[in-house]
């Protein structure tokens, strides 16, 4: 049995908002096996990358308040002190960003930010952090790498950019990487690129990684296991082609026939979702779903359904099981 | 983060029927602005200060009183006596109209020669453009107050003179202002759409550019005419703004000076006044700026803070 | 950049050239004859007739501005109308005393908001906040000669720990230098300061919001790291900016402060000049002020050129 890397259990994040208290993630449960990649997909607002930066204590204590566990490899993150974080972050758990242009600083070298986490993580000195950075930036494909430590990032196109933080984010051979949204902002050659940089990369190093993205496109190609959160509750959590054989919950089945399907003979209506997401500070007692399910009954508004098959790998959060939704 | 220059009002691409009720949305957060209101009212207060002056002051301002002179504040003298014996809380009154008066004109003057400045500097482009941003920056180069004195060296002190010279200084931020928002609305889709459908130069001006400018002239307006009645008040500190025997602000402090030690209320209560004055006109620039559009902070404070 | 210094100093020169332009404008806009108004009541005909030609205002427009241009590079900047001294020398006895009142004014003023608008900003939100900017917002709206008087009469009159006035030299004493020196720098430093306060602390709440400082949290950095590495190297450059442009403000305040202060510097000498419709003097003054704004101006460009690498590579 693979240890777990990571076991999240019952995280909640709410903020105080003037309009009152917003639950953003409720609680959410997963694990991250060594060397796994575990994506996380959800729609803008279910929280998926609250959930994220809660786990490495980035998100400001008031006004959010977070609970639960967050063990990493035994050690509960969530109540670490502020040192005992900072020696775990860009350490043994690093994060990568959405927009490459805006998380890198403009007034510093990429050498410099590169050092940053060598120097202080793994104490290398100048000469040594220095070598070791262009070795990253070759990694992870950068021409002329030594060359390039002395440039700034508005000297790289977006994709480099992006290469950069992952060489940042794996300078110190972490055990978890967490990509939040890492190739929304890029064109679509370079999404591939990218994934494929990652994945690479985690054969590699053995690298576990949680992928947080809306768009199951991504997921496809590159994730083990998917976890389908909606309104802060997951929905259906299981390894990536059951999921898309099966599709048990009402949301994933919705989410799945919503994606444009290329190569039809006759152009379709892109199906959308109706209604909107949740309101975090007013969230319904029942489902999170149920006011956007069509298969929702009065039971579905009132109680909230529990995660069925916990023990399997595929759980779903509905009071229905596939028989009864489907037929 | 911030994209570029935005100094049209928010997204440029609104028709003009949007923009009147825009102008009602400006007026609630405006008002909801506590600081602002209070600027208001204190703006609402000097103004009918300034109009019924003459009327309401207790005393003329060139009562003179030789026997009462350099009395402290009193009952009968809310802020007391000057030199001349004259009520200083009457004179403090009519300054008001000075200082409104010069404020205000002076900020229409660089309005009036600023604003078509810089619409035809950012619409037409080119040499035109070349020179008139030269020669405001010519203007700029000198620091505020120094070419305020260089002018009235030219023409003389006075009241006209200083409103002049202090709308002269003030010309360059409204020209620069106007043609930053003129350049960015001209780039726009609607305006090319209006052209393309053989719109003139005028219409287009008239129609399309001139409501959205509107927006960053009204906020640097407000900001300037705080800046500008200190201007004012320091231009007759220096005994080049209004000639005695008319009361100003800033030549009641000068006078006060000589007086410090028997009456030191002579130069603290006109202070009060400009203090109290600029604040409230600050209050409501920032209310209306961050009604307007929060990000043209960086543009304008920049460039009206002296 | 180099490239970048090579355009700053050219822009530089043509905005110089263009300042002495209206400089030299002054003169000869006025409605009347500029010496004889000068002279007023003093009206001597040789004297006059001495001025006039040495100011060289018989010969065509074009050709005076040329001799006057040329002139006032070598170091003649003509005589003063009333004395007869030169005014290149009136001028150069000045300087040190408005150059001091100037860069002390400025240390006051970066002194006070510098480390008051980090502070602000990063604990936004707490009383020290509220306290400096409500305390700013007021500072903003004083008239600098009023906060000028007002100290007179708070430190000479009323407690007697400052002179009210003068100018001591600092190799007379420096003490003395200090304590005349410090009411007029404290005067227009802590306005100039409280305007730079707020932009300070916007600047730096500004950097603190922006993705590269979650960035750097991520990577393991202390709150004191990512303050210091990597938000305030991104919060100087609009800093840099705002100071820039309070340059003109703080020497406008120099003048101003000149006169109430009774210092011995470029302003009063300015003032006096226009009381005494000195116009040699008067032009000498601007020129030389406008010099100095224009060069401390290209200085701060420069370090903004420094600082922020994207306009280097322009």
């Amino acid at each position: 049995m693979t240890e777990q890397v990571l076991s999240v259990d019952d995280l909640t994040v709410s903020f105080g908002t003037r309009l009152g208290r917003a639950r953003v993630v409720n609680g959410f449960s997963y694990d991250v096996a060594e060397g796994e990649t575990v994506a996380i997909v959800g729609e803008s607002g279910s929280g998926k990358s609250v959930s994220s930066l809660a786990l490495l204590q980035l998100l400001p204590v008031p006004p959010a308040r977070v609970e639960g566990k967050a063990l990493f490899r035994g050690d509960d993150l969530l109540t670490m002190s502020d040192a005992e974080i900072r020696r775990i972050r860009g350490n043994r758990i690093a994060m990568i960003f959405q927009d490459p242009m805006t998380s890198l600083n403009p007034v510093r070298t990429i050498g410099y930010q590169l050092i940053e986490p060598l120097a202080m993580h793994m104490g290398l000195d100048d000469r040594a952090a220095r070598a070791r950075a262009a070795e990253l930036l070759e990694i992870v494909g950068i021409p002329s790498p030594g060359d390039r430590l002395d440039d700034y990032p508005h000297q790289f196109s977006g994709g480099m950019r992006q290469r950069v933080m992952i060489a940042m984010g794996i300078a110190c051979n972490p055990d978890l990487l967490i990509a939040d949204e890492a190739t929304t902002a890029l064109d679509v050659t370079t999404q591939a690129q990218i994934l494929e940089e990652i994945s690479r990369l985690q054969e590699y190093m053995g690298l576990a990684v949680i992928w947080i993205t809306h768009d199951l496109g991504v997921v496809a190609g590159i994730a083990d296991r998917v976890v389908v959160l909606y309104g802060g509750s997951i929905m259906e959590e299981a390894p990536i082609d059951d999921l898309f054989a099966q599709r048990l919950h009402p949301y994933t089945r919705a989410l799945l026939a919503s994606l444009p399907k290329p190569g039809l003979d006759r152009p379709r209506r892109l199906e959308a979702i109706p209604g909107l997401p949740p309101n975090p500070v007013r969230l319904p007692p029942g489902c999170p779903f149920a006011p956007r399910c069509t298969h929702a009954v009065e039971r579905c508004f009132s109680e909230k359904p529990e995660l069925r098959n916990p023990e399997s790998s595929h759980r779903v959060a509905c009071h229905f099981d596939a028989g009864e939704l489907y037929g | 983060m911030t994209p570029g220059i935005d100094q049209g009002v928010g997204d440029a691409g609104e028709p003009i029927a949007e923009h009147r009720s825009r102008a009602r949305a400006t007026v609630d957060t405006v008002l909801r602005n506590r600081l602002a209101v209070a600027g208001l009212i204190v703006l609402a207060l000097l103004v009918l200060a300034a109009i019924l002056g003459p009327t309401i002051a207790p005393y003329d301002i060139n009562d003179i009183n030789v026997a009462d002179r350099l009395t402290g504040p009193s009952t009968a003298h809310w802020f007391g006596t000057d030199e001349l014996g004259r009520d200083v809380f009457s004179r403090v009154l009519i300054g008001a109209r000075v200082s409104l008066l010069v404020g205000f004109i002076a900020v229409g003057i660089a309005l009036i020669v600023g604003v078509p400045i810089g619409l035809v500097s950012g619409f037409y482009g080119g040499a035109a453009d070349s020179w008139l941003m030269r020669m405001m920056d010519i203007l700029f180069a000198l620091p505020a107050i120094l070419l305020a004195i260089a002018i009235l060296a030219v023409l003389g002190p006075g009241i006209v003179n200083a409103m002049i010279a202090i709308g002269i200084v003030y010309t360059p931020i409204f020209a620069r202002i106007t043609r930053g928002s003129v350049l960015t609305i001209k780039e726009s889709v609607f305006v090319r759409a209006a052209r393309s459908l053989g719109a003139t130069d005028g219409r287009i001006l008239r129609t399309h550019i001139l409501p959205n400018v509107t927006a960053p002239i009204t906020v640097q307006a407000s900001l300037s005419l705080a800046f500008a009645i200190l201007a004012e008040a320091a231009l007759s500190f220096l005994g080049l703004g209004v000639q005695p025997p008319a009361p100003a602000w800033g030549r009641m402090l000068s006078e006060g000076r000589g007086f410090f030690e028997q009456a030191p209320w002579m130069a603290i209560f006109p202070g009060v006044a400009i203090v109290i004055t600029v604040m409230a006109f600050n209050f409501v620039g920032d209310g209306l700026r961050d009604a307007l559009d929060p990000q043209q902070r960086s543009v304008i404070e920049s460039r009206g803070a002296e | 950049m180099t490239g970048y210094v090579v355009r700053r100093l050219f822009q530089m020169a043509l905005a110089l050239l263009g300042v002495s332009v209206i400089v030299f404008a002054l003169i000869h806009l006025v409605p009347g004859d500029p010496v004889r108004i000068a002279l007023g009541t003093r009206f001597d005909p040789d004297i006059y007739e001495a001025l006039r030609a040495r100011a060289g205002l018989d010969r065509p427009i074009v050709v005076q501005y040329f001799a006057w241009l040329g002139s006032a590079v070598t170091g003649d900047l003509g005589v003063s109308f009333r004395s007869g001294q030169p005014v290149a020398g009136l001028l150069l006895e000045r300087l040190p005393a408005t150059v001091t009142l100037a860069f002390s004014a400025l240390f006051v003023a970066l002194a006070v908001s510098i480390p008051l608008g980090i502070v602000s900003a990063v604990r936004s939100g707490s009383k020290l906040d509220y306290l400096s900017t409500a305390t700013s917002q007021i500072a903003v709206s004083v008239p600098d000669f009023w906060a000028g008087i007002m100290y007179i009469l708070l430190f000479s009159l009323v407690l007697s720990w400052l002179p009210p006035s003068g100018y001591v030299s600092f190799l007379e004493s420096p003490v003395e230098w200090l304590r005349h020196l410090a009411l007029p720098a404290l005067t227009i430093g802590l306005i100039s300061g409280s305007i730079i306060f707020r932009f300070v602390r916007s600047a730096v709440l500004e950097a603190l919001n922006q993705d590269y400082t979650r960035t750097a949290r991520a990577k393991g950095l202390s709150e004191r790291q990512v303050i210091w590495r990597h938000v305030m190297p991104n919060a100087w450059i609009p800093i840099v900016t705002v100071v820039g442009l309070q340059l003109g403000f703080l020497l406008s305040g120099v003048i101003i402060v000149e006169v109430i202060f009774a210092w011995p510097g470029i302003g009063r000498l300015a003032l006096l000049a226009v009381q005494d419709r000195d116009f040699t003097v008067l032009q000498g003054a601007v020129l030389l002020i406008a010099f100095m704004f224009l060069v401390i101006n290209l200085l701060v460009d420069l370090l903004y050129g420094y600082l922020d690498p994207r306009v280097r590579y322009d």
